[in-house]
């Protein structure tokens, strides 16, 4: 037998368990069959949050993950980013009936029921502002308004999230192959003992044999068991995130959509998100996109409170799927964010595990969950569960930008940027600007990547792919659709990698084909423009 | 206020702003030419597309390629709803050489055959005319050995990655390819200069001279032309290209890059001082509103009136089509149509754009290929398929049918549309 178990999907639980197993003495080995975090992790709101909504249907989801926020804040200090909300009260502000006086009272109550999981996580209680107070906040809120209660919440990287759990479970021993597809679980007497993959790279096919397989493929999960003869109940709905090019607001403001549903305009790092879609999904995950009506609703939904979305420029529209529980009845929002182990040893495939449902922000205490399930699945003795507290790669501490910069010769901002997203480790990446001066060169302007820190990438972080890039530094995400970016990113990633140029130039279609998925939807205003030019500036890509 | 009256007014200062501003004044009319910014001509890398060979086969010599005006009018028999198929080609001929002759001293003379230079990202670029400084680099007359020529200090630019653009079309009758590295840009900070800092840095006395040398001194045996970045100098007083040239021994080319590039601001830079030399005035700005043929449009302080307008206002780059609601064109509120569907266009503009792209990228998109319709005489046509005016024409990106920055076509139609709106405003002004 080759490994102790071998994990199925690179999303945040199974890199979360992969790093748990092997951190607790497992040989492991985890299959992706795209990048990490290709779907519902990466395609997330970026919110480590407690989800307040959840406390009325489970509260025990919502104190879990407000305990697993406060730790993944202390595991990766520098991808985390406050982001504090606003619920606005949209009733008159006189002669307010009972009824709205009851659910402006209801409002503020409920919040301050969440402030007693707020301390888990290190947030600030709860306020009742003024409608002064609250315009005073955000101005550009519609007229009308009279009042809000804040709650505080925690924004994140999703996809270096990942990335960090896929290169501390590596460190740690885990074999982690990207772009490798696990074709078939291999079962002898009723037992999984393996699987057969491909890897979509190279064209190689192997087996591997295994104690046990943890399947945690998300919605790529009911058709993965299917083939095994097994079931996984589920009920994908997909999330689709309208993004704009820059920061509109300070605060999150939660408004509603014309059907009553949630929805929220909020600053994520140095843009602004309008989340999220709940739809049921059916077909191929594969096929899952933005469509033109998905659009529309966000933007009316989010114009309801915050008009000034209709002139915005949108850059891009992303999607997943949410692994939901499966049930029959409740509409999509209604359904339980709680998460459920599926052990398929009753339909003859003992040995293997699906993981349904749960959140970003408790990835970490899921993994653990399974990770103990694992032990004792395969008789080991119990090991303490050490994931928070042993930091994730450069969250060990926190590096100064501008000592960095001045050290290494770089901007400021740009330092900042590496430290924003390497934490300790961002000395490492500007070093390489000392050894080859050449490496200063500014690869992208909006992100703040230099040369250098696409070539650390390329070393360090698992990059089998130019588009690998996308989720570990956001290259050729951004408004620019990779104008800048995509060939200097496509030329340094060649030399590392030692790609022949027509690997390169098909690199650099897939690169720009990614982007063009998310942009299609959203082709408007200035972005129509920047559009134009990317078509004039990459068809020779593949001339 | 002061009113200005012309016979003739373009609005927008790209290629076919500026051909059909020369070619109406050839015909002896006052024209005055209003322009924004830079628009799309500028940021385009200098090579000029007309058309390309849509039969030929990867593989296929490149001696029998067909043509720029038998592709183009190919071209405009097989795609109806092209501008070439609204405009005829017959005309092409002549407004080719016109602009060539117009932009003799920065653009090589056609020769009837098309050019093929290598791109920047390892493609390559069939084109009808070509900055004079990438004639060099055209694979179809290149014979022997092209060595492409990469920068030690810089890695903005892959030699090899071109190399292989190159090594494509050896077999189809190109020159052989090699790739090596001179000693350039090594100085502290070298490595992060931008295109633009590139070029500038090699116009003073003794850097281009400096660049040439250290390519002498690593081309290979056998070399016939060395193909470098497009950044030989912003100014073409600075005579970089012919200076890198002596200094290197053996003829030297730019390579086509995506923009910003060089070559593109070198080209929009000559176009505006061409209409100097041709007595066509040029203002900066923005038209306000209610303006049209025979009626007052102001511009700041001043006042235009004219007898017939060329719209030359581009695209979504330029600003002649918006998205809004759907798509229109600002100005002058033409209808505006997507894709080449002719008149099943127009209601599809209304349309969001996840319903007027597909997913594929390289395929054709008909939201990018948006813009207005035209008759044979350029003049822009309404939802009935008739000319808005008589004496409003319509030239370049703002001619829908054809995905401009992407098939090849987009200087060329630019060039054809200009010169025939531009005799057709002179015919028309009306003496105004």
């Amino acid at each position: 037998v080759d490994y102790d178990v071998i994990v199925l999907g690179g999303g945040v639980n199974g890199l979360g368990t992969a790093r748990d197993c092997a951190m607790r003495g497992l040989k492991v080995l985890l299959l992706e069959r795209g990048d990490l975090a290709s779907g519902a992790s990466g395609g997330s709101s970026g919110l480590i949050h407690g989800g307040p909504r959840y406390m009325l249907s489970g509260p025990e989801v919502t104190r879990l993950a407000c305990r697993d926020s406060g730790y993944i804040q202390r595991l990766a200090p520098h991808l985390l980013f406050r982001i504090p909300f606003l619920v606005p009260f949209t009733s008159r502000r006189e002669r307010q009936s009972l009824a709205e006086r009851a659910v402006a009272y209801a409002t503020e109550v409920f919040f301050s029921t969440y402030d007693v999981y707020q301390s888990l996580k290190r947030g600030k209680p709860s306020v009742r502002l003024s409608a002064e107070e609250l315009y005073r906040l955000e101005p550009g809120l519609r007229p009308g308004l009279h009042g809000a209660v804040t709650f505080d919440e925690w924004g994140i990287d999703a996809h270096r999230l990942c990335v960090l759990n896929a290169l501390s479970a590596r460190d740690h021993g885990a074999e982690v192959r990207t772009w490798t597809e696990a074709r078939e679980v291999v079962r002898e007497g009723g037992r999984a003992v393996g699987v057969r993959w491909l890897d979509r790279v190279t064209g190689q096919a192997g087996a591997a044999r295994g104690r046990l397989v943890f399947n945690a493929t998300g919605a790529w999960s009911p058709a993965l068991a299917r083939r095994q003869g097994a079931t996984v109940r589920m009920r994908p709905g997909k999330g689709v995130h309208l993004v704009m090019d820059r920061r509109l607001s300070d605060y999150a403001v939660v408004c509603n959509g014309v059907d009553g549903r949630m929805l929220f305009v909020y600053p994520h790092d140095g843009e602004s998100w309008i989340a999220t879609t709940d739809d049921d999904f059916y077909g191929d995950p594969d096929d899952a996109e933005a469509t033109a009506d998905d659009v529309a609703y966000l933007l009316e939904g989010a114009a309801s409170v915050f008009p000034a979305v209709r002139a915005a420029r949108l850059s891009r529209a992303f999607w997943a799927l949410r692994t939901t529980l499966y049930d029959y009845g409740p509409n999509e929002d209604a359904l339980s964010r709680d998460h459920q182990l599926i052990d398929h040893a009753a339909e003859g495939a003992a040995g293997l595990l699906s993981l349904v449902g749960g959140k970003l922000a408790s990835y970490r205490a899921q993994s653990e969950e399974v990770t103990d399930r694992i032990l004792r699945d395969l008789g080991r003795a119990p090991v303490a569960c050490r994931t928070h507290q042993v930091p994730l790669p450069g969250g060990e501490a926190v590096a100064d930008a501008a000592a960095l910069a001045a050290a290494h010769g770089v901007a400021l901002p740009v330092a900042a940027r590496v430290v924003y997203r390497h934490g300790a480790r961002a000395g490492e990446v500007l070093r390489l600007c000392d050894q080859d001066p050449r490496l200063r060169l500014l690869v992208c302007r909006e992100e703040g990547i230099l040369a250098a820190e696409v070539v650390h990438c390329v070393r360090h972080e698992l990059v089998r792919r130019l588009v690998d890039l996308r989720s570990r530094l956001k290259l050729s995400v951004g408004a620019c659709g990779g104008l800048d970016c995509a060939r200097l990113a496509a030329q340094l990633t060649a030399r590392e990698l030692g790609w022949p140029p027509e690997r390169t130039r098909a690199e650099l279609d897939g690169l720009l084909q990614a982007g063009w998925r998310e942009r299609r939807a959203v082709l408007g205003g200035s972005q129509l423009a920047q559009e134009e030019l990317l078509r004039g500036a990459h068809w020779a890509v593949s001339a | 206020m002061t009113t200005r009256r012309v016979d003739v007014l373009v609005v927008g200062g790209g290629m076919a702003g500026v051909v059909a501003a020369l070619a109406a004044r050839a015909q002896g009319a006052s024209v005055l030419l209003v322009r924004r910014s830079p628009g799309a001509t500028a940021l385009a890398g200098g090579a000029i597309g007309v058309a390309p060979d849509l039969d030929a086969l990867p593989g296929d010599p490149l001696i029998g390629r067909r043509s720029p005006l038998e592709s183009a009018r190919r071209l405009a028999a097989r795609r109806p709803g092209h501008p070439y198929a609204w405009l005829g080609v017959g005309d092409l001929e002549e407004a080719l050489g016109f602009a060539g002759a117009h932009l003799s001293a920065l653009v090589e003379p056609a020769d009837g055959r098309p050019r093929f230079l290598a791109h920047v990202s390892g493609g390559v670029v069939e084109c009808a005319l070509c900055l004079r400084s990438q004639a060099a680099g055209d694979l179809r007359r290149a014979r022997g050995l092209a060595v492409v020529v990469g920068f030690s200090g810089h890695l903005g630019f892959d030699a090899g990655l071109v190399a292989s653009a190159v090594a494509r079309l050896t077999a189809s009758g190109g020159p052989a390819a090699a790739a090596v590295e001179a000693a350039a840009f090594t100085g502290p900070g070298d490595g992060a200069l931008r295109p633009v800092e590139l070029a500038r840095a090699l116009e003073p006395p003794g850097a281009a001279e400096a660049l040439g040398a250290a390519i002498r001194a690593v081309l290979p045996r056998g070399a016939t032309v060395a193909l470098l970045a497009p950044v030989l100098g912003l100014d073409p007083a600075a005579r970089v290209h012919a200076r890198v040239e002596a200094a290197a021994g053996l003829p030297v080319a730019e390579v086509v890059a995506d923009p910003p590039s060089v070559p593109g601001l070198r080209l929009d830079a000559a176009l505006l001082a061409r209409l100097e030399g041709a007595g066509v005035e040029v203002l900066q700005g923005d038209l306000g509103p209610g303006g049209g043929p025979g009626r007052p449009v102001s511009l700041g302080e001043t006042v235009i009136e004219a007898g017939s307008w060329v719209l030359a206002t581009g695209r979504f780059v330029g600003g002649g089509v918006l998205r809004q609601a759907g798509l229109v064109e600002p100005l002058l509120d033409l209808p505006v149509l997507a894709s080449e569907a002719g008149a099943a266009g127009l209601e599809l503009a209304g349309r969001p754009p996840a319903l007027l792209t597909v997913r594929q990228r390289v395929a054709a998109q008909p939201l990018l290929a948006a813009g207005v319709a035209v008759d044979a005489a350029c003049r822009p046509l309404d939802e009935a398929g008739r000319p808005v005016g008589e004496r409003l024409f319509a030239a370049g990106a703002l001619i829908g049918g054809h995905e401009h920055a992407a098939d090849q076509t987009g200087l060329g139609v630019a060039i054809l549309s200009g010169w025939i709106a531009g005799r057709g405003a002179a015919a028309r002004s009306g003496g105004a």
